[in-house]
């Protein structure tokens, strides 16, 4: 029991904000390159370079590059040694120990040992840290240096997803001494100092931040002797500084302007796999449209809505359909079916459910997923064609929707809307972390199922999948629990985005990871 | 004098405190409880009970307004709920941006402005003067956000498609930079300047003492100078302080435009991550800024013209 | 020196300073509607507000496209065929849209203006009329306001009041008050001072019906100056909201949120950047040359 909670907990905290694990500085390819400099411009101003603050993969992804955390993830989703190099757990299942890896320095020149790895997860379950998001590792009761190279994690209870807990950026260990070297704070680090292939240099909030080669990395060093992480939040504007040669490589160009990036020849379109999802979701307890709680009616409007045509031309192809509730990209998803665009069923099933002509109310947020705002005009319009009468889609600040929707009761969402645009992308990439969205025990407002979709049949599939230890037993269960999901439809489910990036043809070795993190570390000079 | 700069000094206190107020009424304003609705969806209790007690929430209203001014009064403007600097820390980082892009409008306004009002109150209705004019009406009317926009796509595509040598860059990084943001941010304070100097050109022009001095026979440009333009400069500082003020705010949509780190974006950041002790510093600061220019323009003013006083 | 150089940034907008209190009163507003019909740019505003209310009535009626239903297979059409500015990432007539979204943006203006009016003119009239701690507490008010610098006092308001119809027209509003306030009382000043006036206090007349009768008509010359230019910043202020997200709400058309919402289309529809833009422009422009129209025709004096 315990395990599956503080597993759900470990998604439920996380997914929402977009947030998924660490460390993964592997080099991909042998390329060894010098090159000066690497500028890369993203639309994100992360907060603080607090390894223990952060919630956003974008700037999780620039203090990967500083900080490494024991354990990481590779492009399969499999946990891999970084800076431990095993670990054991105790037949109770209540503690960990991690052998670690020696000989290795801190950018600030001390040493990394076990009395490091105790001192920044400590300070991650401190209190006293400024925002930290211990999340599920709030499961640690201790944290014991056992001698140099072994550091011993007590557990409140048993929580098999651990070691893959340990992979988030968050655990990132960090030099006991730099809290203390102004700016830092042991309250708030500023300036991150790790074992990481780069090393934080300069930054100037709103603008950009600079890291330079750290020359005695104990991996593989990278190739660029400085890179830089420019801040711009306006999509056109990245777009003209890479079509300028003044940013390298940039994230989320204007999506419409993908089919021009892709035939320009001094650019490369990277279409990074991601494991996020978007979907429309629907109050399956709606009181203000009861019609909403019948079966019928939502798999009517998975009918009413083309989806092929929104990722064609609202998507501009950033996005491949779903063939089950969840991404391809997750282990123990399988393909259960697909609603393709029929307005005339949809009519047909609405009129039989007594829902025809029902008026509904949209909303989605601007600008936090790929084209969402756009999207969700385009699902409103296909369900005016379907005869429904659609209110919206209005639109709010992102804290706002979570507060207001996504966490609210049924009730309270009920009064604002019937319908909201949501995109959810599991921590670590297996099956268990989409069913969150599915799972009535973490129906909103306890968790962040805001569809507050309830199938008994479906819960006792989840928490059969969760505890199975075998894989291949484990993925029947999700896939029956998956197929069930998809009939009772509390989503429209939309497509699995992409997460699009741009690089001019001077440099390779760009890697997307599909956790929404893109990977810069090993680019290399073309 | 003395007497009027104190007094004008004295007179600038109440605004000081009203606009303290009115930016302290603001998180009151807010719907619900304003500590919950700061520190956002994903807070804890403590997360809430910290801004609750940050922003003296948990006291009654006077004492709360009253420790508000006294760390006003320290400099002590809070901290960002959003990256837990202090907000002062948050501003003082991204001033320099805005100040650069202030101080080069107002460089640009007032030689483009003044150059153009004078011309155009030298040739009254020629098809100058008309040319300058709607120039100018036109410099007022144009959103500056909309003109950020059209010169990107003017420059950045058209100009690039005629190979005319590299593109804008966006960011204050290099010189290149400003040009766009400068060039936007300042054609409303032309086309102000330009209005108003040309008003107050034709204004002294038509007077006694300029008309006299023609009539002397002295040389058009000794009169046009030494006589027109000193009288005529007192409106013109006018219109320069005032455009200041159009400045200012218009840099919180030109720095949104041009992905520009100054303070205007920060504002438009932090009303979107609700980081409001961030919104209150930022208001505060330009407003206390405009306060203090037009108080220097009032002082100026005095010191151009002794014929002013206080009363 | 009454008014320090600080005053009237509303008024400033219009570009000669504050517009004259006092000046002709409605006697001579037959002299004056000659000289507006005169006066060359204030016919070209008139036309172009016409225009636009022409067009926000109309081409509803011509068009006969659904305003907010979506068609993806006609999404960013040039401009041409059935579409005279072509259609929207949606394919949603752009035509159409901006001209429903007029209705919202001069209604804005119009509201947020009548606040302005609502509350600036009796504040400005008791200001100037009773003098002494009234005009002191009025006048600090009318400073406190003004020293919010542009688009700011509203962006505040809204960031704390929350984006929407509703609270952008309050917001727009209040800052829309101190010009009124200023231009009421220098009228009210240099009224109260009149024989006639004079004469009724003498007699007892009470206060509020010399201000409702004498001093608030006086003010109408440079208050109907000032109301006009101030529409014309009204609707910048609040089209800016719109683009910065904290405005009119989508899928309201509204212009300044559907430049902000069409940002990203710079580099492959300028249609969608251009119009919206050239809309709110125009009507900037159409209402401040009628501003200057009238001031001149009203005050014959100002240039």
């Amino acid at each position: 029991m315990g395990n599956r909670v503080f597993a759900l907990l470990l998604a439920a905290g996380l997914a929402i904000v977009g947030c998924g694990t660490g460390g993964g500085n592997a080099p991909t390819g042998s390329t060894s390159k010098h090159g000066d400099k690497l500028t890369v411009a993203i639309g994100i101003d992360p907060d603080n370079l607090d390894p223990a603050a952060q919630t956003t993969t974008t700037a999780q992804q620039i203090v990967d590059m500083m900080a490494e955390a024991l354990v990481s993830i590779d492009s399969k989703g499999n946990t891999i040694p970084l800076l431990a190099t095993s670990w054991t757990n105790s037949p109770d299942g209540l503690s960990y120990t991690f052998t670690l890896r020696t000989g290795i320095k801190f950018t600030d020149g001390t040493a990394f040992d076990a009395k490091a790895v105790k001192f920044s997860l400590d300070r991650l379950l401190s209190p006293e840290t400024f925002k930290a998001q211990k999340g599920v590792l709030n499961v640690i009761s201790q944290v014991d240096a056992v001698d140099d190279t072994h550091a011993k994690f007590t557990l409140k209870s048993q929580f098999p997803a651990f070691v893959a807990a340990m992979t988030q950026t968050v655990a990132a260990i960090v030099s006991p001494a730099s809290v203390n070297v102004p700016p830092n704070t042991p309250k708030q680090i500023q300036q991150p100092i790790g074992t990481g292939p780069y090393k934080f240099s300069e930054r100037q909030a709103g603008d950009h931040i600079t890291m330079v080669k750290n020359s005695d990395y104990w991996g593989t060093k990278p190739n660029y002797d400085t890179q830089i992480y420019k801040i711009v939040p306006e999509a056109t504007s990245r777009e003209t500084l890479v079509k300028s040669g003044q940013a390298d490589v940039i994230m989320l160009p204007p999506a419409n302007d993908l089919p021009a990036l892709r035939n320009d020849p001094n650019l490369r379109v990277i279409m990074s796999q991601s494991d996020r999802t978007i979907q429309m979701v629907i109050n399956t307890v709606d009181q203000v449209v009861p019609n909403l709680q019948k079966k019928e009616v939502r798999q009517a409007l998975n009918y009413a809505v083309d989806k092929d045509a929104i990722i064609k031309n609202v998507m501009f192809g950033a996005a491949v359909p779903l063939e089950g509730p969840m991404s391809k990209t997750l282990a123990g998803s399988c393909p259960t079916g697909s609603y393709g665009y029929d307005v005339n069923k949809a009519k047909q099933m609405l009129q039989a459910n007594g829902a025809a002509g029902m008026k509904v109310r949209l909303i989605s947020p601007t600008g936090r997923y790929v084209q969402d705002f756009p999207v969700a005009q385009a699902v409103a319009g296909y369900l005016r064609e379907a005869g429904l009468v659609v209110e919206g889609p209005a639109t709010s600040d992102w804290p706002s929707y979570v507060s207001g929707i996504v966490l609210a009761t049924p009730e309270k969402q009920a009064q604002k809307t019937d319908l909201h645009l949501l995109g959810w992308a599991p921590a670590y990439l297996d099956a268990s972390q989409q069913f969150e969205q599915f799972y009535s025990l973490r129906a909103a407002p306890k968790g962040q199922e805001s569809s507050y979709y309830k199938n008994p049949q479906v819960d006792a599939l989840i928490e059969k999948g969760n505890s199975d230890p075998v894989a291949s037993t484990r993925n029947k269960t999700y896939c029956d629990a998956a197929k069930i999901v998809w009939d009772d439809a509390p989503w429209i489910f939309l497509y699995n985005q992409k997460l699009p990036l741009v690089t001019t043809s001077k440099v390779t070795g760009i890697t997307g990871v599909p956790n929404e993190k893109f990977n810069t570390v090993y680019a290399a000079p073309a | 004098m003395l007497t009027y700069v104190a007094g004008r000094l004295l007179l600038a206190v109440p605004t000081l405190l009203g606009v303290a107020t009115i930016v302290f009424m603001l998180v009151r304003l807010l719907p619900g409880d304003p500590a919950a609705v700061m520190a956002g969806p994903q807070a804890t209790d403590a997360d809430i009970e910290v801004l609750r007690h940050q922003f003296n929430l948990d006291q009654p209203p006077l004492q709360q307004y009253g420790g508000f001014l006294l760390r006003l009064l320290e400099g002590n403007l809070g901290i960002s709920t959003r990256s837990g600097h202090t907000v002062a820390e948050e501003i003082l980082t991204r001033a320099p941006y805005t100040i650069q892009l202030a101080v080069l409008a107002t460089l640009l306004a007032t030689v483009i402005g003044v150059t153009l009002g004078i011309l155009a109150a030298t040739r009254p209705n020629t098809k100058l003067d008309v040319a300058i004019s709607a120039t100018s009406v036109f410099g007022i009317s144009m959103p500056v956000y909309w003109l950020g926009l059209m010169l990107i796509v003017i420059f950045s595509i058209k100009l690039h498609e005629l190979h005319l040598g590299g593109l804008p860059a966006a960011g204050a990084s290099d010189w290149s930079g400003f040009v766009l943001p400068t060039t936007t941010l300042a054609l409303f304070s032309i086309g102000l300047v330009a209005r108003m100097t040309r008003g107050s050109m034709l204004e002294v022009l038509g007077l006694d003492y300029v008309r006299t001095a023609r009539a002397k026979g002295a040389n058009r440009r000794t009169v046009l100078l030494k006589h027109a333009l000193r009288n005529a400069m007192l409106p013109v500082v006018t219109a320069v302080s005032l455009q200041f003020g159009a400045l200012l705010g218009g840099a919180v949509l030109t720095e949104t435009v041009f992905s520009w780190p100054g303070i205007g974006r920060l504002l438009v950041d932090s009303i979107f991550s609700r980081d409001y002790p961030v919104v209150q510093g930022v208001v505060l600061v330009l407003s206390v800024t405009f306060i203090a220019v037009n108080l220097l323009t009032d002082l100026l003013y005095a010191y151009i013209d002794p014929r002013i006083r206080y009363d | 020196m009454t008014t320090p150089p600080s005053a009237d940034i509303t008024a400033g907008l219009a570009g000669t300073g504050s517009v004259d209190a006092g000046a002709a009163g409605l006697t001579s507003s037959g002299r004056a509607w000659q000289r507006l019909r005169g006066h060359r740019s204030a016919r070209f505003g008139v036309a172009v507000l016409l225009l636009y209310v022409i067009a926000t009535i109309v081409l509803p009626l011509v068009i006969h496209y659904d305003p907010n239903r979506n068609n993806l297979s006609q999404a960013f059409l040039p401009p041409e065929g059935g579409h005279l500015l072509g259609t929207d990432e949606l394919g949603r007539d752009e035509l159409l849209r901006l001209a429903l979204a007029a209705r919202f943006t001069l209604f804005v203006g119009v509201a947020a203006v009548a606040i302005g009016l609502a509350v600036g003119l009796p504040l400005g009239a008791a200001s100037g009329y009773f003098g002494g701690w009234i005009d002191l507490l009025i006048q600090r008010l009318t400073d406190i306001l003004l020293a919010f610098p542009g688009i700011l006092l509203a962006l505040a308001l809204v960031a704390a009041l929350g984006p929407g119809l509703k609270n952008v027209i309050i917001s727009v509003g209040i800052t829309s008050i101190p010009g009124f306030i200023r231009l009421t009382r220098a009228s009210a000043l240099s009224i109260r001072e009149l024989p006639y006036v004079e004469a009724g206090r003498a007699l007892g007349v009470a206060s509020w019906k010399i201000v409702l009768r004498h001093i608030i008509p006086n003010s109408l010359a440079p208050v109907i100056v000032q109301a006009t230019l101030q529409l014309g910043f009204a609707i910048l202020v609040a089209a800016g909201l719109g683009f910065l997200g904290l405005g009119v709400q989508p899928p309201t058309p509204e212009w300044g949120s559907m430049l902000g919402l069409s940002r990203n289309y710079i580099f492959s529809d300028q249609a969608l950047v251009t119009f919206p833009g050239l809309a709110i422009f125009g009507a900037v422009l159409a209402f401040n040359l009628l501003g200057d129209g009238l001031r001149d025709a009203l005050d014959p004096r100002m240039k």
